[in-house]
Protein backbone atom coordinates (compact mmCIF):
# COMPACT_ATOMS: atom_id res chain seq x y z
CA UNK A 1 0.00 0.00 0.00
CA UNK A 2 1.72 3.14 -1.23
CA UNK A 3 0.51 6.81 -0.96
CA UNK A 4 3.03 9.26 -2.44
CA UNK A 5 2.57 12.69 -3.59
CA UNK A 6 4.16 16.30 -3.75
CA UNK A 7 2.88 18.66 -2.27
CA UNK A 8 3.05 22.57 -3.44
CA UNK A 9 3.61 24.97 -0.49
CA UNK A 10 1.39 27.68 -2.46
CA UNK A 11 -1.72 25.13 -2.22
CA UNK A 12 -1.53 23.31 0.87
CA UNK A 13 0.49 22.05 3.42
CA UNK A 14 2.13 18.92 4.98
CA UNK A 15 0.84 17.24 7.66
CA UNK A 16 2.30 14.36 9.93
CA UNK A 17 -1.24 13.56 10.96
CA UNK A 18 -2.20 12.12 7.60
CA UNK A 19 1.05 10.06 7.47
CA UNK A 20 0.02 8.38 10.82
CA UNK A 21 -3.61 7.69 9.68
CA UNK A 22 -2.40 5.78 6.52
CA UNK A 23 0.06 4.09 8.06
CA UNK A 24 -2.35 3.00 10.79
CA UNK A 25 -3.20 -0.92 11.02
CA UNK A 26 -3.97 -3.37 13.34
CA UNK A 27 -1.57 -5.61 10.99
CA UNK A 28 1.32 -4.01 11.52
CA UNK A 29 3.53 -4.31 14.99
CA UNK A 30 6.22 -1.87 14.00
CA UNK A 31 5.75 2.28 12.41
CA UNK A 32 8.15 4.73 11.85
CA UNK A 33 7.50 8.15 10.84
CA UNK A 34 11.10 9.80 9.02
CA UNK A 35 10.60 13.75 8.25
CA UNK A 36 13.52 15.79 6.66
CA UNK A 37 13.07 19.18 8.32
CA UNK A 38 15.27 22.70 7.41
CA UNK A 39 18.68 23.04 9.40
CA UNK A 40 20.26 26.24 10.43
CA UNK A 41 23.63 25.79 8.90
CA UNK A 42 25.24 23.84 6.05
CA UNK A 43 28.81 24.11 5.21
CA UNK A 44 29.63 26.77 7.67
CA UNK A 45 26.54 28.85 6.62
CA UNK A 46 23.95 30.28 7.94
CA UNK A 47 20.54 29.06 6.03
CA UNK A 48 17.44 31.33 6.46
CA UNK A 49 15.47 28.93 4.53
CA UNK A 50 15.41 26.54 1.17
CA UNK A 51 13.00 26.60 -1.66
CA UNK A 52 12.53 23.18 -3.00
CA UNK A 53 11.63 22.44 -7.00
CA UNK A 54 10.99 19.24 -8.53
CA UNK A 55 10.02 17.19 -11.65
CA UNK A 56 6.49 16.07 -10.35
CA UNK A 57 5.91 13.40 -12.58
CA UNK A 58 9.47 12.34 -12.62
CA UNK A 59 9.51 11.96 -8.85
CA UNK A 60 6.00 10.52 -8.38
CA UNK A 61 7.36 7.74 -11.13
CA UNK A 62 10.91 7.40 -9.16
CA UNK A 63 8.37 6.93 -5.57
CA UNK A 64 6.62 4.44 -7.31
CA UNK A 65 9.34 2.43 -8.90
CA UNK A 66 11.32 2.66 -5.52
CA UNK A 67 8.01 1.01 -3.91
CA UNK A 68 7.69 -1.77 -6.27
CA UNK A 69 11.24 -3.18 -6.07
CA UNK A 70 10.94 -3.53 -2.26
CA UNK A 71 9.74 -7.20 -2.21
CA UNK A 72 12.11 -7.85 -4.42
CA UNK A 73 15.87 -6.10 -3.31
CA UNK A 74 14.24 -6.22 0.90
CA UNK A 75 11.91 -9.28 0.50
CA UNK A 76 9.63 -7.15 2.52
CA UNK A 77 5.85 -8.25 1.51
CA UNK A 78 3.14 -7.04 3.95
CA UNK A 79 4.18 -2.96 4.60
CA UNK A 80 2.36 0.05 4.24
CA UNK A 81 4.38 3.19 2.79
CA UNK A 82 3.60 7.04 2.90
CA UNK A 83 5.87 9.52 1.15
CA UNK A 84 5.29 12.98 0.31
CA UNK A 85 7.66 15.60 -0.41
CA UNK A 86 7.51 19.35 -0.72
CA UNK A 87 7.87 22.15 -2.88
CA UNK A 88 8.00 25.83 -2.64
CA UNK A 89 9.60 28.03 -0.09
CA UNK A 90 10.50 26.85 3.34
CA UNK A 91 11.31 28.23 6.75
CA UNK A 92 14.26 27.04 9.42
CA UNK A 93 13.01 23.65 11.16
CA UNK A 94 9.95 23.23 8.61
CA UNK A 95 9.38 19.70 7.02
CA UNK A 96 10.58 19.11 3.71
CA UNK A 97 9.63 15.02 3.36
CA UNK A 98 7.82 12.70 5.40
CA UNK A 99 7.93 8.54 4.40
CA UNK A 100 6.25 7.12 6.93
CA UNK A 101 6.13 2.90 7.12
CA UNK A 102 4.41 0.28 8.84
CA UNK A 103 5.44 -3.41 8.86
CA UNK A 104 4.77 -6.92 10.96
CA UNK A 105 8.01 -6.20 12.67
CA UNK A 106 10.24 -3.88 13.98
CA UNK A 107 13.73 -4.13 11.89
CA UNK A 108 12.08 -4.33 8.65
CA UNK A 109 10.00 -0.87 9.22
CA UNK A 110 14.23 0.11 10.04
CA UNK A 111 15.36 -1.16 6.93
CA UNK A 112 12.51 0.33 4.82
CA UNK A 113 12.65 3.71 6.31
CA UNK A 114 16.32 4.10 5.67
CA UNK A 115 16.00 2.47 2.08
CA UNK A 116 13.46 4.69 0.68
CA UNK A 117 15.49 7.89 1.94
CA UNK A 118 18.45 6.84 0.50
CA UNK A 119 16.99 5.58 -3.13
CA UNK A 120 15.24 9.22 -3.14
CA UNK A 121 18.22 10.90 -2.63
CA UNK A 122 19.64 8.99 -5.14
CA UNK A 123 16.89 8.57 -7.91
CA UNK A 124 13.91 11.69 -7.57
CA UNK A 125 14.64 14.72 -9.78
CA UNK A 126 14.37 16.89 -6.69
CA UNK A 127 16.55 20.34 -6.24
CA UNK A 128 17.20 22.54 -2.95
CA UNK A 129 18.05 26.19 -3.55
CA UNK A 130 19.75 27.16 0.39
CA UNK A 131 19.36 31.17 0.81
CA UNK A 132 21.41 32.40 3.65
CA UNK A 133 22.11 35.32 6.08
CA UNK A 134 23.33 37.36 4.15
CA UNK A 135 20.64 37.36 1.71
CA UNK A 136 22.59 35.39 -1.13
CA UNK A 137 21.20 32.26 -2.34
CA UNK A 138 22.55 29.07 -4.21
CA UNK A 139 21.20 25.84 -5.83
CA UNK A 140 22.88 23.63 -4.02
CA UNK A 141 25.60 20.83 -5.99
CA UNK A 142 23.75 17.11 -6.20
CA UNK A 143 24.73 13.68 -7.99
CA UNK A 144 23.78 13.84 -11.90
CA UNK A 145 20.92 11.05 -12.16
CA UNK A 146 21.74 8.46 -14.94
CA UNK A 147 19.50 6.77 -17.68
CA UNK A 148 18.70 3.00 -16.96
CA UNK B 1 11.09 21.50 -35.78
CA UNK B 2 10.39 23.62 -31.96
CA UNK B 3 12.13 22.27 -28.96
CA UNK B 4 10.84 23.47 -25.85
CA UNK B 5 13.31 22.84 -23.05
CA UNK B 6 11.88 22.64 -19.13
CA UNK B 7 14.16 24.44 -16.65
CA UNK B 8 14.38 22.82 -13.77
CA UNK B 9 16.75 23.29 -10.45
CA UNK B 10 19.77 25.24 -11.05
CA UNK B 11 19.30 25.67 -15.11
CA UNK B 12 16.34 27.99 -14.27
CA UNK B 13 18.49 30.29 -13.76
CA UNK B 14 19.03 30.24 -17.52
CA UNK B 15 15.87 32.25 -18.19
CA UNK B 16 13.10 34.01 -16.02
CA UNK B 17 10.01 31.76 -17.70
CA UNK B 18 10.56 28.13 -16.98
CA UNK B 19 11.73 27.20 -20.29
CA UNK B 20 13.62 27.77 -23.17
CA UNK B 21 12.55 27.46 -27.11
CA UNK B 22 15.07 26.40 -29.87
CA UNK B 23 13.51 26.59 -33.49
CA UNK B 24 15.87 23.84 -35.11
CA UNK B 25 16.07 22.93 -39.25
CA UNK B 26 16.99 19.50 -38.99
CA UNK B 27 16.27 16.62 -36.65
CA UNK B 28 18.87 16.59 -34.14
CA UNK B 29 20.54 14.84 -31.08
CA UNK B 30 20.17 15.49 -27.26
CA UNK B 31 24.05 15.64 -27.73
CA UNK B 32 23.57 18.42 -30.41
CA UNK B 33 20.94 19.97 -28.24
CA UNK B 34 23.12 20.35 -25.37
CA UNK B 35 25.77 22.24 -27.85
CA UNK B 36 22.52 24.62 -28.51
CA UNK B 37 22.31 25.56 -25.01
CA UNK B 38 25.81 26.27 -24.34
CA UNK B 39 25.38 28.39 -27.27
CA UNK B 40 22.83 30.27 -25.71
CA UNK B 41 24.61 30.42 -22.81
CA UNK B 42 27.55 32.12 -24.56
CA UNK B 43 25.09 34.38 -26.45
CA UNK B 44 23.04 35.51 -23.55
CA UNK B 45 25.25 35.26 -20.25
CA UNK B 46 28.89 35.92 -21.70
CA UNK B 47 30.28 32.04 -21.72
CA UNK B 48 29.04 32.08 -17.68
CA UNK B 49 31.05 28.82 -16.84
CA UNK B 50 28.47 27.94 -14.10
CA UNK B 51 26.13 27.64 -16.18
CA UNK B 52 27.90 25.58 -18.83
CA UNK B 53 28.75 23.41 -16.13
CA UNK B 54 25.44 22.48 -15.36
CA UNK B 55 24.32 21.70 -18.52
CA UNK B 56 26.96 19.59 -18.94
CA UNK B 57 26.41 17.72 -15.96
CA UNK B 58 22.55 17.40 -16.67
CA UNK B 59 20.44 14.29 -17.98
CA UNK B 60 17.67 14.95 -20.55
CA UNK B 61 14.11 13.64 -19.85
CA UNK B 62 11.68 12.88 -22.51
CA UNK B 63 7.67 14.20 -22.64
CA UNK B 64 7.05 10.43 -21.15
CA UNK B 65 8.99 11.56 -17.89
CA UNK B 66 12.30 8.83 -18.80
CA UNK B 67 15.65 9.74 -19.21
CA UNK B 68 17.24 9.69 -22.19
CA UNK B 69 20.57 9.28 -23.87
CA UNK B 70 22.92 11.59 -25.31
CA UNK B 71 22.01 10.11 -28.82
CA UNK B 72 18.29 10.39 -28.42
CA UNK B 73 17.31 12.10 -31.40
CA UNK B 74 14.50 14.62 -31.50
CA UNK B 75 12.82 14.65 -34.27
CA UNK B 76 9.48 16.61 -34.11
CA UNK B 77 8.00 19.36 -31.88
CA UNK B 78 8.36 18.30 -28.44
CA UNK B 79 9.17 19.07 -24.96
CA UNK B 80 12.82 18.16 -23.11
CA UNK B 81 13.33 18.44 -19.59
CA UNK B 82 16.61 19.59 -18.51
CA UNK B 83 17.51 17.35 -15.13
CA UNK B 84 20.75 19.10 -13.60
CA UNK B 85 22.42 16.79 -10.51
CA UNK B 86 19.81 16.14 -7.61
CA UNK B 87 19.84 16.68 -4.26
CA UNK B 88 16.10 16.18 -2.70
CA UNK B 89 15.17 15.07 1.13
Amino acid sequence: MLHSKIIDLKKEKIEVNKAEEFISSSKFGASLIFKGTVRETNENKKVTGITYDSHDAMVIKSFEEIYSEIDQKLKIKDKAVYIEHVKGYLGLGEISIIIAVACPHRAETYILSRYIIEEIKKRSPIWKKEHYENEDSEWLKGNPIQAN
Amino acid sequence: MKVKLELFGASRDLSDKDFLEFNLEKKISIKDLKKKIINYVDQNFKGNENFKKIIETSSFCSEDNNIISDNYKITKDQKIGIIPPIGGG
